[in-house]
């Protein structure tokens, strides 16, 4: 792999979860969608998402939109201002820093409702 | 004035640079989604839980006009957005013409139908 330091880390990442929020979309659409083959096909999917392995994948679903919304705007900015471009690595400190505590949070108000089954 | 027989011809004599749209469009349709989508998962995922978003409710909260406006906003900006992110890792990693064609073939048709099926399913309510 190319070693463009945090550059390259923030490029390969904004990929990576773009395409990971596509295809959660695409999925995500169908599934909802679905109610208009009534009601029990509509339930039948969601039952199946109430396992904790799709709610915990919830959590990793809203750093990666919280990332791509982050760096994105880092993009932004990069592209607009020339300090954008000079601090391109701090604002990707900065990014990864939301991210993660967005992943805690989310995390945090997922736990009760994994234990308490609601 | 273009005066084009063939696409090749259309193509030479358009004065639009497509690609300097899709990467303004990028943007704009970028931030917009960054209010769409991070209140769209805080007030889906965060406030209510995974067993709250039953037949019930989501046919209920999408029988709300702005609702339904809200999503198929986000329907309409993300699917574009995130098909013209695929296509240039698509363009970038996928090596050759005829490969490249068909990926792209089979994507953009799995898109429309997802997109199609998704603007039925909010507006047949």
């Amino acid at each position: 792999m190319y070693k463009g330091r945090e550059g390259q880390w923030a490029f390969m990442l904004h990929r990576l979860s773009g395409i990971a929020i596509l295809a959660y979309l695409l999925i995500h659409v169908f599934s909802i969608g679905s109610f208009i083959f009534g009601e029990r096909f509509y339930m039948a999917i969601h039952e199946t998402y109430d396992w904790p392995v799709f709610r915990i994948g919830l959590v990793f679903i809203t750093a990666g939109v919280v990332y791509h919304a982050f760096n994105g705007l880092r993009i932004i900015v990069m592209d607009f201002t020339g300090a954008g471009v000079a601090y391109q690595r701090q604002m990707w400190y900065a990014v990864m820093v939301l991210t993660v505590i967005s992943g805690l949070y989310a995390a945090w108000t997922l736990l009760p409702r994994l234990l308490g089954g609601y | 004035m273009i005066r084009a027989r063939t696409f090749i011809d259309a193509k030479q004599q358009s004065h639009s640079n497509a690609e300097l749209n899709w990467w303004i469009f990028m943007r704009i349709s970028g931030l917009i989604l960054v209010f769409l989508v991070l209140g769209h998962i805080y007030m889906t995922f965060i406030q209510v839980s995974e067993s709250d978003a039953t037949f019930t409710a989501v046919v209920g909260k999408l029988a709300n006009p702005a609702w339904k406006f809200y999503d198929w906003l986000i329907l309409a900006l993300a699917l574009m957005h995130g098909t013209n992110g695929a296509r240039y890792s698509i363009e970038d990693y996928i090596r050759t013409r005829p490969n490249r064609a068909w990926v792209k073939g089979v994507f953009y048709t799995v898109v429309a139908l997802v997109f199609a099926f998704g603007t039925i399913g909010l507006f047949s309510i």
